[in-house]
């Protein structure tokens, strides 16, 4: 579950949310500079809540009134990042194990679930590639099983199909949503393109300004 | 390629030719008075052997010192905002300005035995002399390679897209999990660069080392001030041991290559 109710404030920008997500994806739809990213980051604790307060499942993980902020890396999420963010120092399978071994996965047992996963998003062939030789589509291949393989109670997706060609959309989408149904999480999916976000999520909501 | 920029007036490269020969001209004068064939005796010779073994271990020590104080500093400079930052940055860039002897006089203010500021506590209470001591050329080395080191990481630092890290900690990795396994990977081009800068730079070492450490044979002289003892006495053996640092330091520019020279990035 994610429960947002306050201001979302990074830099200049400034907005108020009202957020329920339960076990279901919910699609963000807005126009761009609507705060959709900010809202994923604020969720992430990247930047913190202006006031108000987060809970992530029953926690309460930010509430500047309370004096309560806790770090991103204890908040276990998967994101995708709009750029994807992949290391450029390690290959595709070194970035999609990344969150296991943070999780004290065995570094081979990380590595074979990281191959497997990669293979059911179809860049195992680009397994060894360091990421600044792959594709577009390839690195949000890859950002996408980032996000999923660590088991996340929560899961944020910023534009996850952006840069995957219109071919292979169908197939990477189902398989986004078979983990997510899996996961049994609270997702949140942003994107500017609605016909996208009606054919991944469970429901809607539209921030246009 | 005709465009009006690139037609280089006549005096224009008539300068750069000269700028080439001025540059060159000391090399050749160099290697023109190397005895060759006493070359190997001169190098295994006793001072000499003596001044590069302290060069190499003191600077060595030094790039090290240099490394522990200044990535926290070049860090606090690169990430930080706090008053004073212009003041502490200021105080980083002094020892490349000031003149070496400046910063030997200034170093025997601070740890001199009798007198410095913490020279005097450090002898009463644990008989430690820094003065005329290898340790004492650590420290001068350090204090004139760590501006180096501190530019070299600062900008390294500063140019890291810092999504990296935070896509690291939304992952689930500590601060220090993400500086060892994130920053420090990315950071590693400067941190190679800023080394081999350090290092040269305390290898080269040679006024604040005579004025601090002093120039005792087999205990502080390092090779710069080996050639500069041995000039009068032993010319021979100060061209031989030129030579040794000439090697090095071209070594050295053949390492940096890619970052200085534009080797392959051109």
């Amino acid at each position: 579950m994610i429960s947002l109710h306050g201001t979302v404030e990074v830099g200049s920008f400034s907005r108020e949310f009202s957020i329920d997500v339960g076990n279901e994806i919910v699609g963000m739809f807005g126009a761009n500079g609507s705060g959709k990213t900010s809202v994923l980051r604020t969720i992430a604790g990247l930047c913190p809540l202006g006031n108000g307060e987060l809970k992530l499942g029953d926690d309460l993980v930010d509430a500047p009134a309370k004096n309560m902020f806790v770090l991103p890396e204890m908040r276990n999420i998967g994101m995708v990042f709009q750029d994807h963010s992949l290391f450029p120092f390690m290959t595709a399978v070194d970035n999609a194990a990344f969150p296991l071994l943070m999780r004290g996965v065995k570094r081979t047992a990380a590595v074979k679930m990281a191959a497997e996963m990669l293979e059911q998003f179809g860049v195992a062939h680009v397994a060894q590639h360091m990421a600044p030789t792959l594709s577009g589509g390839q690195s949000q291949r890859v950002a996408i099983v980032r996000a999923l393989i660590g088991s996340p109670s929560a899961v944020l997706l910023d534009e996850p199909l952006s840069a995957i060609d219109e071919a292979s959309r169908e197939g990477v989408r189902n398989h986004i949503r078979e983990h997510l149904v899996r996961l049994g999480v609270s997702a949140i999916v942003v994107s500017h393109d609605r016909a996208e976000l009606d054919h991944l999520c469970t429901r809607i909501e539209n921030y246009t300004r | 390629m005709n465009s009006v920029s690139s037609r280089t007036p006549r005096f224009v490269r008539i300068g750069a030719l000269l700028g080439v020969a001025f540059l060159a001209l000391p090399i050749v004068g160099l290697l023109k008075r190397v005895a060759w064939s006493t070359l190997c005796r001169q190098l295994t010779d006793v001072a000499t052997r003596d001044a590069m073994r302290i060069s190499l271990y003191a600077s060595v020590c030094a790039t090290v010192l240099a490394l522990v104080l200044g990535l926290p500093l070049a860090w606090c400079l690169a990430r930080m905002q706090f008053s004073g930052r212009r003041f502490v940055r200021a105080l980083v860039l002094l020892p490349m300005v000031l003149p070496p002897v400046v910063g030997g006089v200034a170093l025997l203010g601070a740890y001199g035995k009798s007198n410095g500021l913490l020279g005097g506590l450090l002898n009463s209470l644990f008989g430690i002399q820094l003065t005329y001591s290898l340790w004492g050329v650590i420290i001068a080395e350090t204090f004139v390679a760590l501006p180096f080191l501190v530019l070299s990481l600062e900008g390294g630092l500063r140019s890291i897209d810092v999504k990296y890290e935070e896509s690291a900690a939304v992952m689930g990795a500590t601060s220090f999990t993400r500086f060892m396994r994130v920053t420090l990977p990315l950071l590693k081009p400067s941190l190679v660069a800023g080394l081999m800068l350090a290092w040269a730079r305390a290898l080269g070492e040679f006024g604040a080392t005579i004025t601090f450490a002093g120039n005792i044979q087999g205990r502080t002289q390092t090779a710069p001030l080996a050639v500069y003892t041995m000039l009068e006495s032993n010319p021979e053996g100060a061209y031989a041991l030129s030579f040794l640092l000439v090697a090095i330091s071209v070594g050295l520019l053949v390492g940096l290559r890619d970052r200085w020279i534009g080797g392959s990035s051109q």
